[in-house]
């Protein structure tokens, strides 16, 4: 590091002995016979500079993890080590009930994968519709106020969120936890004493599963217009209908991505805390009941939201152990998503950081200019084999099996 | 949007905000100077203020006492300029405390007073004299609830007890009749309404409930509501007053000023008001100091039984070292606590956050201790 700021600091004597004794590399010092080695081109200080900003910033986001991963090992150390009965500072206040820290974090951690999986079931399937519409349905542009508007929702704080969920969606509800208690109580998961405040888990769920569609809606959107328009053009030559088309061309080639789009939504439902702090009314225990007032299982972020300011020391530290865990399950989530997504043919992780703006080289066709379509096919198809992971065979396999 | 075009150029932003500051800094000072002229007619308990000191205040704690904080920091503020006072409310009465034992504050609010553990290691930052637990503010834990066709509820402190530890499930049951003759009660379920986080006003009520109905609150005083079950649990006092309101055959408790619009329940036919809050202090709260000049309140409940005292009356602290490290420090801590604690501080607090005042026997031993602060 220090030789690098050294060279940094005198750029414009190093040039200039560069410019004056080209060739003769043995006679200018040290310095210059280091210069020299880097193949004989001029390099200049803007070089150094830019590369030691983004070795920097690459250095510096992993020593940022590192470190949050290390304080957040240390500080829970002391409360994981304790006797959570015994110790003065955990057996009062809101530790007061639990044994030791695993029995306190267990059911936390069922409570916030539970609403995020809740989230997910409602906000999954709604993401990935707007973006086929966006993608594929509406009309141009009605698709980009449409996108524009969806983009819109991530912009908005999440506690306007929980004050709406609140306001709103709490006593909407009400009449729905009512009916589902009377007539579908019998099944576990709108059992129990329904609620009359509304301050259950499937209110803060809903929310939360409006709060992901941006995410999932958006990288989905994304994933769908890569799909070549060959593909889709194929299908519909064929006679496939539009629904058959997105089945067949669309949704292959997007899967992985979709997956990824869902995990990324889970992601961001697993951490979010105020919305749920303010919605949910919390008990740390394991319960799988939607509709109730006092048996939604809390999650970690917004436990720790809750209990943060008046915590003992101790109970500092076991909140920040807690959210180690989250810390571990949002680890596991992302490399999940990783896995599924490697797992696939290479094709949607090759083209999904591309971006709409360097498609494929089929994307590139104007639409329903078939001549030149084919042209390009063809000379893209010729050269498909030095070029692996351009694009997967999949979504032809499927052309193949419209045909018949 | 007329800003938007005025700030075309940088000078006239500059202006524009200039003026904007101005406008801000003297409405400001001119709210406050009609709060305190208001109440100049009362007699002052401390010495005048001295105008001419100036520096900072970094204080926090207690989000029961931030209303107000906000009304005494703008009433000193019009007397005394050079000061600036910042209350962080966003810390609660344990994070208060915590960033006060740290050294970062130089007073911390709180609605429990320093444990035994805590002046302890309090002697760390403020020497062997430890810290001093100072009662400003006073207001009354109130009951709310929302039963549609009962306008007037009085509930016993025993039936308030069953209500809580959810022994009684139904508004109709016999020991709210009991309470409430010639009222029909509906058969409504009861829902409970607790805080979500921690709270000063939990620990307060719990208190209250665990000293005055031992027999049927067998839960010890704890800052985190200590009952499972059919609970709603709400974050924030506003929390629990929009649930109540929200629901139907709600019942919550929540700090009296934070209430709103919503129906309290007297408690054995007391309603509550800042002068039976205020009797309610007098006649109950007994000092159990930790160290020399240390106020720390404890109430007897069975004291509070008059059809003039409020049952459940909150307290809560402001904490300042016997001995501060940095005697400028001292100096403004001692003239913004002064002025909390005269009875014209008393009285804006009463006016604008709707607190109780402290009773002036009390506010007399305040200032007595905070003369002895270093």
């Amino acid at each position: 590091m220090s030789d690098k700021i050294s060279v940094q600091s005198a750029p414009p004597s190093s040039t200039d002995t560069l410019g004056s004794t080209t060739g003769t590399a043995s006679g200018g010092g040290p310095q210059n016979a280091a210069d020299a080695s880097r193949g004989g081109t001029r390099v200049r200080p803007g070089d150094f500079i830019f590369r030691f900003l983004s070795t920097g910033s690459a250095v510096l986001i992993m020593i940022i993890l590192a470190g949050v991963a290390l304080f957040l090992i240390i500080s829970a150390i002391p409360a994981i080590t304790a006797d959570w009965s015994t110790n003065d500072q955990l057996n009062t206040g809101p530790t007061a009930a639990f044994p030791n820290f695993w029995s306190y974090v267990g059911p936390l951690i069922w409570g916030t994968l539970w609403s995020a999986a809740i989230a997910l079931l409602f906000g999954a399937p709604v993401g990935i519709g707007i973006a086929l519409f966006i993608s594929h349905y509406a009309p141009r542009r009605l698709a980009s106020v449409l996108g524009y508007l969806v983009d819109l929702l991530a912009a908005v704080p999440s506690i306007v969120f929980g004050l709406w969920g609140i306001i709103v969606i709490r006593p909407f509800l009400i009449p729905l936890s009512d009916w589902l208690g009377a007539n579908l109580g019998w099944i576990p998961i709108f059992g129990g004493p329904v609620t009359t405040t509304g301050s259950t888990i499937l209110a803060g769920a809903l929310v939360l599963a409006v709060m992901i569609l941006p995410i999932i809606t958006s990288i989905s959107r994304e994933i769908f217009l890569q799909t070549p328009r060959l593909h889709e053009e194929a299908a519909l030559a064929l006679g496939a209908t539009r629904w058959e088309m997105i089945r067949m061309s669309v949704f292959p080639y997007a899967k992985s991505g979709i997956v990824s789009a869902t995990l990324l939504g889970l992601g961001r439902a697993l951490g979010e805390t105020m919305a749920i702090a303010l919605i949910i009314s919390p008990a740390i225990l394991v319960s799988v009941k939607l509709i109730t007032e006092g048996q939604n299982s809390q999650t970690i972020a917004a436990n720790i939201a809750l209990n943060f300011p008046i915590a003992t020391t101790l109970q500092r530290d076991a909140l920040i152990g807690t959210g180690l865990m989250l810390f571990v399950i949002s680890l596991a989530v992302n490399s999940i998503a990783r896995v599924i997504v490697n797992a696939k043919p290479r094709k949607s992780k090759k083209s999904k950081p591309a971006g709409p703006s360097t498609p494929g080289p089929l994307s590139r066709i104007p639409a329903g200019d078939f001549a030149s379509a084919t042209a390009i096919d063809v000379v893209a198809g010729s050269s498909r084999s030095g070029k692996p992971g351009d694009e997967g065979p999949t979504p032809e396999e499927d052309i193949e099996g419209a045909r018949y | 949007m007329k800003f938007k075009n005025v700030a075309a150029t940088g000078a006239v932003f500059l202006t524009a905000a200039l003026a904007l500051s101005a406008c801000s800094s003297s409405s400001t000072g001119t709210a406050s100077t009609t709060a305190s002229t208001g109440t100049a007619s009362a007699a002052a308990t401390s010495a005048p203020l001295d105008a001419s000191l100036t520096g900072t205040i970094t204080a926090g704690g207690s989000s029961a006492q931030a209303n107000a904080e906000t009304a005494w920091i703008t009433a000193y503020n019009a007397q005394v300029k050079g000061v600036t006072v910042n209350y962080d409310k966003s810390q609660g009465s344990g994070g208060g405390v915590t960033n006060w034992l740290a050294g970062s504050y130089d007073f911390a609010g709180s609605d429990a007073p320093l444990k035994a553990d805590q002046q302890t290691s309090a002697q760390a930052i403020c020497g062997t004299g430890g810290g001093l637990n100072l009662p400003v503010y006073l207001d009354g834990v109130a009951i709310i609830y929302k039963l549609d066709g009962v306008t007037n509820l009085n509930l016993s402190t025993d039936t308030l007890a069953k209500i809580f530890s959810l022994a009684i499930t139904t508004w109709n049951d016999p020991a709210i009749a009991a309470d409430n003759p010639g009222v029909t009660l509906p058969s409504t379920a009861i829902t409970t309404v607790a805080r979500s986080d921690g709270s000063g006003t939990t620990q307060n009520f719990t208190n209250f409930l665990s000293a005055a109905a031992p027999s049927i609150w067998t839960n010890p005083a704890s800052n985190a509501w200590p009952i499972t079950g059919n609970v709603s649990s709400q974050k924030g006092g506003s929390g629990v007053v929009q649930a109540v309101g929200a629901g139907s055959g709600t019942i919550g408790y929540a700090d009296h000023s934070a209430i709103g619009d919503a129906t309290a329940a007297t408690i054995n036919k007391v309603e509550f008001s800042q002068d039976a809050a205020t009797a309610a202090f007098a006649a109950a709260a007994t000092t159990v100091p930790t160290g020399t000049g240390d106020l720390s309140q404890k109430f007897d409940y069975s004291k509070l039984t008059g059809t003039d005292v409020y049952p459940i009356p909150l307290v809560s602290y402001q904490i300042v070292c016997s001995q501060f490290k940095d005697p400028a420090q001292a100096k403004l801590a001692k003239s913004f606590i002064g002025f909390v604690a005269s009875s014209v501080g008393q009285k804006v607090a009463a006016k604008n956050a709707g607190s109780a005042p402290i009773p002036d026997e009390m506010l007399t031993k305040v200032l007595a201790s905070l003369e002895t602060v270093k």
